[in-house]
């Protein structure tokens, strides 16, 4: 079986840079743990199956770009998206 | 903005995001390409701006990482443009991985977008195109949000009397 490995790596490197964006503020209130992360995960399945491979890429059953695209987003939350200190403005 | 959205519209711009990148990556063999995918990456930029404001959202768009994204969409794209120009004499020509059989086949393998379409550098173009269209609207919404939130605390400042 040929994987096709373009859509992967680039949605991979997408979803990364997207990922490390995620900061939450400390401040703010809001609190988003591993539990909305795996509903996206398991949403982002759901999805990718049923928008199905692109034409020709019918390697797997998957929109395997959009499932890189998801495991990049949580890859880069967790290795650089860490919770974002306001920084104090001193008089 | 109510609780709901604000519990809602998070994963939502996550998966916004993620068809953003999925119509980016596609844009060589279906409707979509570099531009449509990084205005929906930024429509889930945007989401979050509006529905948790400028301070709260919980993407961290800073100006350095906006700066830096911008110039490595456009740097990327001259540069893919100028090897075409240097290896076939017309700018954005689309050469492929084996430029004039001088590459070898190891550093073609790892270029090389592996595809049945024989697509040459189209995908890395629409990739480049994608970060710098997402930066450049997501930098629009920002700024005007930030002039919004700056120009209510001037009007609510008292204003000094001159002596």
């Amino acid at each position: 079986m040929i994987v096709y490995i373009g859509p992967l790596v680039l949605g991979f490197i997408l979803g990364f840079i997207l990922g490390t964006r995620i900061r939450i503020n400390s401040e703010s209130g809001l609190e988003f743990g591993a539990s909305i992360y795996l509903i996206f995960l398991i949403i982002a399945f759901i999805v990718a199956y049923l928008l199905g491979p692109f034409p020709y890429y019918k390697d797997i059953p998957l929109a395997n770009g959009f499932i890189a695209a998801a495991i990049g987003i949580i890859m880069g939350k967790l290795l650089f998206g860490r919770a974002k200190n306001p920084q104090k403005v001193e008089d | 903005m109510s609780t709901i959205l604000k519990i809602f519209v998070f994963p939502a711009a996550m998966l916004v995001m993620c068809l953003g990148v999925l119509t980016i990556l596609g844009g060589h063999i279906t409707p979509g390409g570099g531009f449509q995918g990084g205005a929906m990456i930024a429509a889930g930029f945007i989401f979050c701006l509006i529905v948790y404001g400028l301070k709260e959202s919980p993407f961290d768009l800073s100006h350095d990482f906006l700066s830096a994204i911008e110039s490595i969409g456009a740097l990327g794209y001259v540069f893919l443009g100028l090897a075409g120009l240097l290896f076939s004499g017309f700018y954005l020509y689309n050469l492929g991985v084996d430029i004039y059989h001088i590459v070898p086949t190891s550093i073609q393998t790892i270029f090389n977008y592996s595809d049945p379409t024989n697509a040459g550098i189209l995908p890395y173009l629409n990739f480049v195109v994608g970060l710098k269209v997402m930066v450049g609207l997501s930098a629009i919404v920002y700024a005007f949000l930030a002039f919004r939130e700056y120009g209510e605390e001037a009007v609510d400042e008292p204003i000094e009397e001159i002596e």
